[in-house]
């Protein structure tokens, strides 16, 4: 599954624009479905700054821990922090209950770095990731 | 990329399969490793083990070999059982941990890892050399091995029962039976921590059959992700983590695992076998001990990840992750280590999560020691403990959460 409206990375996290500069950031439903169980979680706080490509938190299932990137850089304005508490709300809903963090952009042209859905879907079925 | 008999069942049943040592193997099920671990720890886990190495060890000088190459003493292994044990190598460190079976008395069968299959064959077969009147038989493709674990493995297991008893009811225990129309081997044997626990041998051509009629009977398929949470949670070493060569590059002495002690055997004197003298030398004392830990604070750790005490650090984790468990009512004083009734009577029906490990540490922290693991350069809280499961009941085990 999807969004066709936000972008992604190589590494599954998408972005979707909001309003003006502030994007949602999360996790793409392959990636959460490669992961298995997920276990624990670390978001960072509001307030904090992310580089483009920086860590901005890491994601653990039973068998390993994967670092979240950040596809933009900015300022996290808002953190889903119902979704380190109930992780399954990952599986069920990636794209919008599971959302992670919202990110005001200081450079929103990154946003367009992304691949969009269909270059995300091509990936996955020629690289497999 | 090897398959066992039984990948055909894997792939119907929607597992994910990884490489694991050049075999093809479910890592999971679509339930998951989290339920397939409770599933095992409240009913019965179901597990394909075909690809463990299987030899059969026969002929006159069998004995004197297997006395000489393991480091259990197979001379006080009585037919009708089998024995924890492990192969040596002359400093004292495990080449392999392994399962020596006697189903008969003239032949044994050894089940290794299948990680070191292809040197442990290499190895036995160059000591053989030796010898005079051994045969050394590759099974592990005419024989597959099905496990089935948990409290109601031995209801499920009986089911299949056409002629011949099971195993009598005692860890280790070994049977001969037909169990749905195929000649079957039956140890009383496993590596979840179950103490109701069964691991099967079967030909190859039945092998699908019966893991079909298991299935049917209520027993849960469980892949190598659960296969390892499980082992972890009752403190079960695996090789390359508690045993072979450590995260520091050194090797590990066979009696730095408090399971390793069960597979020795040094009573006899005029036996010898090989590491004997280093092992010797290891039960006067060795630097490090693998203890079992449960992290208290937010996080988990993972092999690798150092661990420390007041600061200076003492060694490192060798196994880690985070594992379910069954939440029980609190249990009054009266229940506390009650039989298998008693653990039902505190089932809730709700289950947890806690991160739990081994770790190989130095300056001997006893129970309860306040530890601090390293996770990626945060500190996490943690305690030595004396065991992360217990499984001293006869049906039931239950996660020590002190």
């Amino acid at each position: 599954m999807i969004d066709p409206e936000a972008r992604y990375l190589r590494t599954h996290e998408w972005a979707r624009r909001e309003d003006g500069d502030v994007f949602t950031i999360g996790l793409s439903s392959y990636a959460i479905d490669q992961l298995g169980d997920i276990v624990f979680m670390e978001l960072p706080q509001e307030g904090d700054t992310l580089d483009q490509g920086g860590s901005f938190g890491v994601v653990e299932s039973v068998k390993a821990a994967s670092d979240l990137y950040a596809p933009i850089g900015g300022e996290v304005v808002e953190v889903n922090e119902a979704v380190p508490e109930n992780p399954d709300m990952l599986k069920e809903d990636p794209y919008e209950e599971g959302w992670l963090i919202k990110i005001k952009a200081s450079n929103p042209e990154e946003f367009e770095e992304m691949m969009d859905a269909g270059e995300y879907k091509h990936f996955l079925e020629t690289e497999g990731g | 990329m090897k398959r066992t008999v039984l990948y055909d069942c894997h792939v119907e049943s929607g597992a994910r399969l990884v490489d694991f040592a050049g075999w093809q193997m479910p890592v999971q099920y679509p339930g998951g490793i989290l339920q397939e671990h409770l599933e095992t720890r409240r009913s019965a886990g179901l597990f394909d083990v075909s690809h463990m190495g299987r030899f059969e060890v026969g002929g006159k000088g069998a004995l004197d070999f297997l006395r000489e190459v393991l480091t259990n003493d197979a001379a006080g292994l009585p037919a009708g059982q089998a024995h924890y044990t492990l192969l040596a190598n002359p400093a004292g460190g495990a080449i392999d941990d392994a399962f020596l079976y006697r189903f008969y008395e003239d032949r044994w069968l050894l089940v290794v890892n299948a990680s070191n299959a292809p040197k442990d064959w290499e190895h036995l077969n160059r000591q053989a050399a030796g010898f005079s009147g051994v045969r050394i038989k590759d099974l592990s493709g005419e024989l597959a091995m099905i496990a089935v674990q948990g409290p109601k493995a031995e209801d499920i297991v009986s089911s299949l029962l056409d002629k011949g008893p099971l195993p009598q009811s005692k860890r280790n225990a070994l049977g001969k039976a037909v169990l749905a129309g195929s000649q079957t081997l039956i140890g009383r044997t496993g590596y979840t921590g179950e103490p109701v626990c069964f691991e099967l041998f079967v030909q190859a051509s039945a092998a699908g059959r019966i893991w079909q009629i298991l299935k049917e009977k209520g027993a849960h398929p469980v892949g190598l992700g659960a296969r390892d949470t499980l082992r972890l949670e009752a403190s079960l070493p695996l090789y390359g983590h508690e045993y072979g060569i450590d995260l520091d590059g050194q090797e590990i002495p066979i009696l730095t695992c408090p399971t390793g002690r069960f597979g020795v055997d040094l009573n006899d004197p005029n036996r010898r076998f090989i590491g004997r003298e280093a092992i010797a030398m290891q039960s006067a004392g060795v630097e490090k001990r693998i203890y079992p830990i449960r992290i208290t604070g937010k996080g988990i750790g993972r092999a690798g990840s150092p661990v420390f005490l007041e600061g200076r650090q003492i060694g490192r984790l060798t196994s880690g992750t985070m594992v379910p468990y069954w939440v029980r009512r609190a249990a009054g004083p009266a229940n506390q280590g009650e039989q298998g009734a008693g653990w039902q009577e505190h089932f809730t029906g709700q289950s947890d999560q806690r991160a739990i490990g081994l770790a190989l540490l130095s300056g001997k922290p006893g129970p309860q020691t306040k530890i601090e693991i390293d996770n990626r350069g945060r500190r996490l809280e943690a305690i030595v403990v004396k065991r992360n499961l217990d499984n001293r009941s006869a049906l039931f085990t239950f996660a020590v959460i002190e």
